[in-house]
């Protein structure tokens, strides 16, 4: 309770909830920027390790070395308090140190045991101070060069016994052309004092409910700056910011359910910052929805039609069909591989395509929080359509490689701290075959009245979910819907409800889809996955699914609190200040 | 809420000032205690559940910190920051004094600890704060009754239940300190890290260093159903540094500094930090350079320093008068068991555990030493019990232990030693230790008796160690001591002790040489009664408790850091154990880098 925000998880789970990250600026800036102390460590380092450890034993075949420099600000408030104000910077390291060759390496996954694990980073100085920036990454390199040898034993020994699968042949490594961009620094200019009254007035604006149990406002600003080279020539330095504004309320219906309501504003611009008036409003309709929800009756299981507003359209996509559009996840033997041998083949209706282009900043002039220049493994990010006009046409790639698909497309991403494996960035569902909200309303009731049903569900709201794509799991995925309403086939006024989760299995409900909005919703958050949290979004028009099932939710079995708020106790008004 | 992970990273504090027994001053509006009042009056007067328990007792803490720290290597900068953030618990209890819903570990765990334990608003003011503790108020109880029906169904389950109360009673305090406003401005610490850390680059052969400093002012509040009302000031400062390279045949060595006052401004300055670094580098390129240990049994002096370190590990497991919480898993006895938790000392009081000249005492109320000062003190224990000395061995006799309000066998009331960092747990912990002796000998003399000793046994040389290691300290990644502590920390309760410097000592003319690679091996509490001698030339030994729940109390918990450890100190002087074993290094070494070290200047 009280201060936690990331209550939600569970794998694969895309939660627009946890702090602070980056989005867009400045990859080629036309200004010729000074030459970084920073590459010029890292690059006379890699020179100086490939020398000598290419004809080491075991050689490295592949180096590179990764440098974020983090400047964050976060401003935090609850209840009507500052919770924290502060500003940090950091410079991580991450060194891969690769043996053996593109084909079979010390990464090499071996059967169903997981990896070796070495953490893959270190902080390094703040101070541009070359000969302590080489010395720590020296460090780092013999650090990861040792895990390295040592993992390729252990490959070697297995592959010598274990039976090859189809795409276990696939190399464990991509050759990718190199790519040199070296771009101007960003930073954030924050000044926390404004930002440290507004989180107040916010929270003490959620306080005026007294069904409020707690609320959180936090403000974040990010600059990452991030240096990449390696051995195959690439040179990179770019850098992003992201400014965030989350609204977190929480409460609990009598029952004991908890209910949490969140909004968030990205801009990447100060002056885009939302006003107090704004934000006001957006607070105004969490406490709304969060006092509807509390008094909302708890729906019953339901199978049948259901209609998803653009932005739970665009998490459902992201959650159920996304997620199985990683590359990684086909050649993994413990994954389920639902798409695996689908491409050329209909997954979805005709009139459905789908795209993966985290090269969009924008989309209708808002904010893409899934924009970067290059991935997280130094390859220039890359529009890949993944479905068109449903059909499946190739998976999203890191460098590393399936049968069919030898090379990245760009989408090898990891929060710090982790290995990058492939992840989406601005997914982008569009329809050939439109019409308008109140169309495909009218075609719910017509659904709701050949199928002989009172009532069908209008989803307004997903907080993400998990999808289970291994194998040893059923292939369902389920979702939580935040804001569910049953709209009656009767034409009654729609009415809130709570306490269901979407059940089902993928391939099956892509494919009762019966219709699309003719407006498309950006829905900006933070997916976590196997390598960690990172920026996504999702876009997608409202869908029309002529059956979806609908299971009750797992509820908390914890009763409302025994006394009255203290700030709302009616036989304890004396003590007010 | 950042819960507990964070909470046992962060902080820890010293020296309460001067007791004011007066409310908070005219314009102080700090509304902390007025809102922790009110809320414990609605709780203790309407809080309850129909056909269960009303509390019996309430506890509110609250913790407010300020932090600033600056971490830097050869002369750079790696990060430096300032924070600020409070942190509350809240303690239910449901029954009475003698069972009560604590001090029982279910199949779930703690019950109700994470629930009731936040972040909370930075503020001071009223409102915010009222409502936390509503909501962690209610979690508490909620967690408590639960608590205490697992714990009555266990109970019923024993043939024989415990006889000794849950809880004591303790006379309740009133004390409000005035507030310490922390200032960081008096010195620029990023200028101090960066100048005092540079002087490592002197040392090409140096694989990484961290000098870290850590400032830290806590206001800490408690208030319970019982009638205590405290608001202190406490404040530490420390300076802490890391060094590592490998040996020619690959061994892994490392050094470390440590420095700590009670305020930032005591801190040693620069050129002090950096002068202590050059020598701290000197001789770990002297380890570097010196030849193996091989396996040794014999006697073995300890200078002061190390006979510190090693009693700090060896007595405080045994120091405890409390007894260990029911459990229904076997899970939490084999962790203690693991760490070397277990004491050796509850049902023993009144017979001989040491030769008769030793006397130990834990006397939290000094603060100082022969003119040093003594980090280890404090005015009221971390249950709210005003602190006291305590003579634990008096004569080689074992007359009494340290407690806290969970009584034990052997004593059913605290003598204020209930201590934790953060909001952990109390334990009873010691503070200001003393190992004393009405027989001590000179230093010239003590080493007399050493070769002696060693001539007897027939030895041409024996084993002097000079400093013993402290991992927490001495690993420059923070994993490293993680990594120790899952690898080597099962043998520490069997009494391997990790000496960092030892000399061997020529019989024929004392002469020195350094040697590198060796570990003790079995050194107990037992070894102990094998005292040979025991000089007059007392030190004090500076370090932190590690409050970690499972390390805090074992052998473990004496390697911690100033970022959440407990300030503590040991007073003792050199001594010579008799048939003490060294194991030399036996296993393969690695394999240097392939790639020379870049040059550093």
């Amino acid at each position: 309770m009280m201060k936690r925000q990331t209550s939600y998880r569970g794998f694969l789970t895309c939660v627009a909830l946890l702090g602070g990250a980056w989005v867009c600026f400045a990859a080629n800036g036309p200004a010729p920027a000074p030459a970084s102390p920073v590459l010029a460590a890292m690059q006379a380092e890699l020179d100086r390790s490939m020398a000598a450890l290419s004809t080491a034993d075991p050689a490295a075949y592949f180096i590179s070395y990764t440098v974020s420099d983090r400047q964050y600000a976060e401003v935090s408030g609850s209840n009507g308090a500052l919770l924290s104000s502060a500003q940090s910077r950091a410079r991580w390291l991450e060194v891969q140190s690769r043996v053996g060759t593109y084909q079979l390496d010390d990464t090499h996954k071996l059967g169903d045991r997981p990896p070796s694990w070495t953490s893959p980073g270190t902080t390094v100085a703040l101070d541009d101070d070359i000969p302590i920036l080489r010395r720590e990454i020296w460090r780092e390199t013999d650090r990861q060069y040792r895990a390295a040898s040592q993992a390729l034993i252990k490959v070697k020994t297995s592959e010598q016994v274990q039976v090859q699968t189809a795409e276990g042949a696939a190399p464990d490594f991509s050759r990718e052309e190199p790519h040199t961009s070296v771009g101007s620094r960003v930073e954030v200019q924050v000044d926390r004092k404004p930002w440290e009254e507004r989180v107040r007035k916010y929270t003490a604006a959620f306080s005026q409910s007294p069904s409020v149990l707690n609320s959180i406002a936090t403000f974040t600003a990010l600059a990452m700056n991030q240096y990449q080279v390696n051995t195959e020539g690439t040179k990179l330095a770019f850098g992003q910011v992201h400014y965030r504004l989350e609204l977190y309320v929480q409460t609990k219906a009598p029952d004991g359910m908890d209910i949490d309501r969140y909004t968030n504003f990205d801009w990447l611009d100060p002056k885009d910052a939302p006003d107090d008036k704004t934000v006001s409003d957006a607070i105004q309709k969490l406490i709304q929805e969060a006092q509807a929800l509390d008094q909302a009756p708890i729906v019953e299981p339901y199978a049948g039609p259901a209609l998803l507003t653009g932005r739970a359209a665009a998490v459902f996509f992201h959650e159920v069909f996304g997620h199985r559009a990683e590359g990684f996840r086909q050649k993994d033997i413990s994954e389920g591989q639902t798409f695996t041998s689908k491409v050329g083949e209909r997954i979805l209706p005709e009139f459905i395509s789908i795209k993966d282009d985290p090269t969009e900043a924008a989309f209708g002039g808002q904010m893409l929080l899934g924009y970067y220049p290059f991935d997280d493994e130094g390859v220039p990010a890359v529009n890949v359509p993944l479905v068109d006009h449903g059909v499946l046409k190739t998976f999203l790639m890191s460098r590393s490689p399936l049968v069919n698909v030898p090379h990245s497309n760009g989408h090898g991403r990891r929060q710090l701290g982790y290995v990058p494996v492939a992840r989406q960035g601005n997914l982008i569902v569009s329809s050939s075959q439109t019409m308008t909200n109140d169309q495909l309303r009218q075609k719910l009731i017509d659904l709701l009245k050949q199928q002989n049903l009172s009532y069908g569900l209008l989803i307004d709201d997903i907080e993400g979910g998990f999808t289970f794509t291994g194998r040893a799991q059923p292939q369902a995925f389920q979702v939580t819907p935040l804001v569910v309403y049953k709209v009656f086939a009767d034409g009654r006024p729609d009415q809130i409800v709570r306490g269901v989760n979407i059940v089902g299995t993928p391939l099956v409900s892509l494919t009762k889809i019966v219709a699309t909005g003719d407006k498309q919703e950006i829905f900006n958050g933070y997916c976590g996955a196997e390598s960690g949290s990172v920026p996504v979004s999702a876009v997608a028009p409202a869908i029309l699914i002529s059956e979806m099932e609908f299971a009750k939710k797992e509820t908390s079995t914890d009763r409302p609190p025994i006394l009255p708020p203290p700030a709302h106790d009616p036989e304890a008004k004396g003590q007010q200040p | 809420m950042r819960i507990l992970a964070t909470l046992a990273l962060l902080a820890a504090f010293t020296m309460p000032v001067a007791a004011a027994q007066a409310p908070v001053p005219a314009g102080d509006n700090d509304q902390t205690l007025r809102a922790m009042h009110d809320e414990m009056e609605r709780a203790r007067t309407r809080l309850s559940l129909a056909g269960v328990d009303k509390p019996f007792y309430i506890e509110y803490r609250l913790l407010d910190l300020d932090l600033r720290s600056v971490t830097a290597s050869f002369g750079a900068l790696d990060s430096s920051s300032v924070s600020r953030t409070r942190f509350m618990s809240v303690d239910v209890r449901v029954g009475d004094y003698h069972l009560d819903s604590s001090n029982f570990i279910s199949e779930d765990g703690f019950q109700g600890f994470l629930g009731s334990t936040g972040e909370v608003g930075i503020d001071r003011d009223y409102n915010s704060l009222r409502q936390d503790l509503w909501l962690a108020t209610d979690q508490a109880y909620k967690a408590a009754v639960t608590q205490m029906s697992l714990k009555q169904a266990f109970l019923r389950s024993l043939t024989k239940p415990p006889e000794i109360d849950d809880f004591s009673q303790a006379q309740p305090l009133v004390k409000v300190d005035p507030r310490i406003e922390p200032d960081w401005t008096s010195r620029n610490w990023d200028d101090e890290a960066r100048t005092a850390s540079a002087v490592l680059k002197n040392f090409p052969q140096l694989y990484g260093t961290r000098v870290n400093y850590y400032l830290v002012y806590a206001t800490s509040y408690r208030m319970t159903s019982e009638g205590t009302t405290i608001r202190e000031s406490r404040h530490l400062a420390g300076v802490e540094a890391a060094l590592d390279t490998e040996a020619d045949d690959g061994m892994e060595l490392h050094n470390f500094y440590a420095a700590y006052a009670p305020l930032p401004a005591g801190l040693p300055d620069a050129a002090t930090v950096a002068n202590a670094l050059t020598k701290a580098g000197g001789d770990l390129m002297a380890l570097r350079a010196s030849p193996l240990v091989p396996d040794y049994t014999g006697p073995v002096l300890f200078e002061a320093p190390a006979a510190a370190s090693t009693l700090a590990q060896v007595l405080e497991p045994s120091l405890s008068g409390a007894r260990p919480p029911l459990s229904m898993t076997q899970d939490f006895d084999a962790f203690i068991e693991r760490f070397g938790g277990r004491s050796e000392w509850t049902g023993r009081v009144g017979t001989r555990v040491f030769p008769a000249s030793v006397s130990v005492v834990d006397d939290p109320t000094l603060q100082e030493f022969q003119g040093q000062p003594l980090l280890g003190g404090y005015g009221v224990d971390d249950e709210g019990v005003k602190s006291g000395r305590v003579s634990i061995v008096e004569n080689g006799i074992l007359k009494d232990l340290l407690m806290s309000r969970r009584p034990g066998p052997d004593f059913s009331y605290s003598n204020g030693h209930a201590r934790s960092a953060l909001l952990s747990d109390p334990h009873p912990l010691s503070s200001n230790l003393f190992f004393q002796s009405t027989d001590a000998l000179k230093p010239a003399d003590l080493r007399k008796r050493f070769l002696d000793a060693c001539r007897a046994d027939g030895h041409e040389w024996c084993l002097e160690v000079k400093r013993m290691d402290d991992p927490a300290l001495s690993s420059v990644r923070q994993e490293d001591f993680s990594d120790f502590v899952g690898e080597l920390g099962g043998e520490i309760a069997s009494g391997a002790r990790m000496p960092l410097f030892v000399s061997r000592v020529y019989v024929e003319d004392g002469r020195e040489e350094p040697v590198r690679g060796g570990v003790l091996e079995g050194l107990t509490l037992r070894s102990l009664r094998n005292i040979l001698a025991i000089g007059d030339d007392s030190v004090v030994y500076t370090y932190m408790q590690n409050p970690a729940e499972g390390l805090a109390g074992t052998a473990l918990g004496a390697f911690g850091s100033v970022q959440g450890g407990i300030p503590s100190t040991v007073i003792a002087p050199s001594l010579v154990l008799d048939d003490v074993e060294i194991r030399g290094f036996h296993g393969e070494p690695r394999r240097l880098p392939l790639v020379q070290a870049p040059p550093l200047k």
